[in-house]
């Protein structure tokens, strides 16, 4: 009785207070040592039984705090379809530079407050970053050379260097992490698989039991975004199941914003019966189209 | 992650682009009229800064422009800021095919040239309207008046929505001053006692 009152609002226990008077009077002997050590129960010092249960004196682990990142009840929360979420952010993002203007996920995980965060690069099917230019330094005429120009470096050879040390450059690109670094992995053999990385890569991590990072440029299709998510999530579970055999780390949530947006809690649907017309939602197609 | 009902009512703010003004669905290729052609684009420019007439331009934006694109999802809107606040604040408005009559005649009462506005492709033609030194529910009326834009009513549970938030924050104003009365009466408690604890002090220097 104790705990189940203790589960509920304050206002609702209030309610149920008339209803469980009469089974206190209730003159069933065998039952009544046991509501009676419920009774007792309450605001004394728990017992080993209901530690935690009932409002009492807080115990060690109370006043240390939980151990979990509190995950509400999202049964209240309005949930949308991917391409209903697009619309309200193109909406609330009208007349934005198409390629500047990012969407972003928010994924809640379920976990605990110590241990280990998830940390990690990925890349997407579409690229979300475009402005990234990259410069490798090896020898002209190198297989490393052919392979950086087809994966996409902008500049390629060792003359960059000298030039770049007399412009002090060196200061400015590397406390922005611009420069190679064996650390970042930026002083490599594998040059080619390592540009496309870094062209369509995006660094997260997770902070507080979020992980946020833009997936999508606002000029993306309804398949483009879906592509770039479904990557994302497979990644994140991938990273959570590959962190410990102790950790247990679930995505809890899914939240998709936009740079000026509010966050619009998705509900795993792509689309649902009201959605516009696939095309009314692709930046890419020049002319009108109606649903 | 920031709580969860502040989300929840934040998100209740998408009423604002279901309804309000510029909720209106422009005439597409099936709805179109002989009157009104299908509205294929809009385009917005205006400087910057509000002096010079440019305020109604920006709240155009900001107020009617995500309705007309939440309502017309496929209605390429772009908007431009300029630093030239002597420039234009214009609106260009693209038909498929013709210009509607009254589009004609309100963007030749005023003639402006905006060269920030894509020039229209093969079967599209452009109206200019001048929108500078107007206010943005002017704008709005004449968008509507020379494109045709049907208004959209809000459905009943939008109806709904909106009372209940006014009514939170009709509440929210008898609160506010609930709670600034407690703050000073507690304010005056605290200033009473620092003043009688001082009459003390002086009276035991004394």
């Amino acid at each position: 009785m104790a705990s189940y009152g203790a589960a509920l609002p304050t206002v609702a226990r209030s309610i149920l207070a008339p209803c469980r008077l009469p089974f206190r009077q209730m003159p069933m002997m065998p039952m009544v040592p046991a509501f009676t050590g419920f009774q007792q129960s309450r605001g004394m010092k728990n017992k080993a039984k209901d530690k935690g249960k009932g409002k009492g004196k807080a115990t060690k682990a109370d006043r240390r705090g939980a151990k979990d990142f509190q995950q509400k009840d999202l049964k209240d929360m309005q949930q949308f379809a991917l391409c209903d979420a697009m619309r309200y952010i193109r909406a609330v993002e009208v007349g934005r530079e198409p390629a500047s203007t990012k969407y972003e996920v928010h994924i809640r995980l379920k976990s605990r407050k110590d241990g280990p965060v998830i940390r990690n690069m990925i890349r997407f099917p579409h690229a979300v970053q475009t402005e990234s230019r990259i410069c490798v330094i090896c020898a002209p005429g190198s297989k490393q050379a052919k392979d950086a120009l087809a994966a996409g470096a902008v500049l390629v050879g060792r003359t960059i260097l000298p030039a770049m040390n007399k412009a002090g450059l060196g200061r400015i690109l590397g406390p922005r992490g611009l420069m190679p670094n064996t650390k970042n992995g930026t002083v490599t053999e594998d040059v080619a698989n390592r540009v496309q990385m870094l062209r369509g890569g995006t660094i997260y991590r997770e902070r507080d039991a979020v992980i946020r990072l833009p997936i999508g440029q606002l000029g993306f299709s309804p398949e483009q975004l879906r592509d770039n998510l479904r990557t994302t999530i497979e990644q994140v579970k991938k990273d959570a199941a590959g962190l410990n055999d102790q950790i247990n780390k679930q995505i809890y949530e899914i939240v998709l914003s936009s740079t000026h947006g509010p966050g619009f809690s998705l509900n795993g649907e792509f689309k649902s019966e009201n959605s516009p017309r696939l095309l009314c939602l692709d930046w890419r197609v020049k002319y009108h189209c109606f649903f | 992650m920031v709580n969860l009902f502040k989300r929840m009512r934040k998100l209740s703010t998408t009423l604002n682009v279901r309804t309000g003004l510029g909720a209106a669905l422009f005439p597409t290729p099936k709805t179109a009229t002989k009157e009104f052609p299908a509205v294929t684009r809009l385009h917005l420019t205006y400087a910057k800064r509000i002096e010079d007439g440019h305020r109604g331009a920006r709240h155009f934006w900001r107020q009617c422009l995500p309705r007309l694109k939440y309502h017309n999802p496929g209605v390429g809107i772009t908007v431009r800021q300029t630093d030239d606040q002597a420039g234009p604040a214009a609106l260009t408005i693209y038909f498929s095919e013709r210009l509607s009559s009254t589009a004609a005649a309100i963007a030749g009462a005023n003639q402006v040239v905006d060269k920030h506005a894509p020039a229209p492709v093969e079967g599209e033609k452009a109206a200019v309207v001048n929108v500078k030194n107007l206010e943005f529910n002017e704008i709005w009326n004449r968008v509507q008046a020379s494109t045709g834009a049907q208004e959209l009513k809000p459905s009943a549970e939008d109806e709904a929505e909106r009372k209940r938030l006014e009514a939170i924050a009709a509440r929210a104003v008898g609160d506010r001053e609930r709670i600034a009365r407690i703050q000073q009466a507690k304010k005056d408690q605290e200033r009473m006692l620092a003043e009688a604890r001082g009459e003390v002090e002086k009276l035991k220097s004394m």
